[in-house]
């Protein structure tokens, strides 16, 4: 096992009429346990350009039998002009707008939920201003079987 | 406006052979310029005791959180941080998060999550906890 650790701090001294300071840390687990950290986790930094379509960011798990119960996500537009954002999916459910410099951390059910190799969960982005915008990634993650994706050759 | 800013660090000294350290602060801003959010439904706390599914933020036009509009009624940038305060316990509770139906994934005890919020009409953020064990999460919403 491995332990990961996740900290958040949002503060404003301003926002209110009083101040906001909040923090929170966990520790990155598998599930059904007390303790056992996880110890996957895969990585990348990619350039994403205004194409009209989205891609897959992090594809979800190629079978239901890889089962993954407890996943984390980490997402950074490390672009630098405020008018520029990408949107981040789980398959054609957009969550939100990721605005240069934005962040996002979470929890991801990683399963393909059907078992058919499809990509009901996956995890998209796609640009629709300026650009290339590039992005940081990060999953941390459990499974019952390998994680990559089969070659298909 | 109002300066507020949200940190990650990521960190692990043996998930590989070499350290994993990652940092990063971001301002939050209304969508598409510098201009700091100036919005907040503020802390909220919340105690589930059952296994329904509940709708934990509103984001339609007739109730709830409305998020900021633009001029031509787009929906623009919201920040939500959730947390689940109980303790971890054997692992085997959580809260499940969906953006309506789609499910986004599960909160364990101890866990948190930061995402942005496309909000509108079909976009609610719901929980549904695994057990009837009392469940306290914690909320806010910036926009």
């Amino acid at each position: 096992m491995a332990t990961t650790t996740a900290s958040i701090t949002l503060s404003s001294q301003d926002i209110l009429s009083n101040a906001i300071s909040i923090s929170s840390s966990s520790t990155l687990y598998h599930d059904n346990t007390t303790a056992t950290g996880l110890t996957q986790f895969k990585s990348g930094r990619v350039n994403v350009y205004v194409t009209g379509g989205s891609f897959d960011l992090i594809p979800a798990l190629a079978s239901e039998e890889a089962s993954s119960t407890n996943s984390y996500v980490y997402i950074c537009n490390k672009d630098t002009t405020a008018t520029n954002y990408v949107t981040i999916s789980i398959y054609n459910e957009v969550i939100g707008k990721l605005y240069a410099g934005d962040w996002m951390f979470i929890p991801w059910e990683q399963n393909d939920p059907v078992g058919d190799n499809g990509s009901d969960n996956d995890i998209e982005v796609e640009a629709f201003v300026g650009g290339p915008q590039t992005i940081e990634w990060m999953v941390f993650t459990e499974s019952t079987a390998t994680i990559l994706d089969a070659s298909g050759d | 406006m109002a300066t507020t800013t949200a940190t990650i660090t990521l960190a692990s000294s043996d998930i590989t052979d070499n350290n994993i350290s990652v940092s990063n602060t971001a301002t939050l801003t209304d969508a598409g310029n510098d201009t700091g959010v100036t919005k907040t439904t503020g802390l909220t706390r919340v105690t589930l005791s059952s296994t329904s599914n509940v709708v934990l933020l509103d984001s339609g036009e007739t109730g709830g959180v409305e998020l900021a509009r633009n001029a031509g009624g787009a929906i623009t940038s919201g920040k939500v941080f959730l947390q689940n305060l109980n303790d971890r316990g054997d692992g085997s509770k959580y809260v499940t998060v969906l953006l309506q139906a789609v499910v986004i994934g599960r909160l364990y005890g101890g866990d948190w999550m930061f995402l942005p919020w496309e909000g509108g009409v079909g976009n609610d953020l719901e929980v549904t906890p695994s057990s009837t064990t009392d469940t306290t999460l914690e909320y806010i919403v910036f926009y």
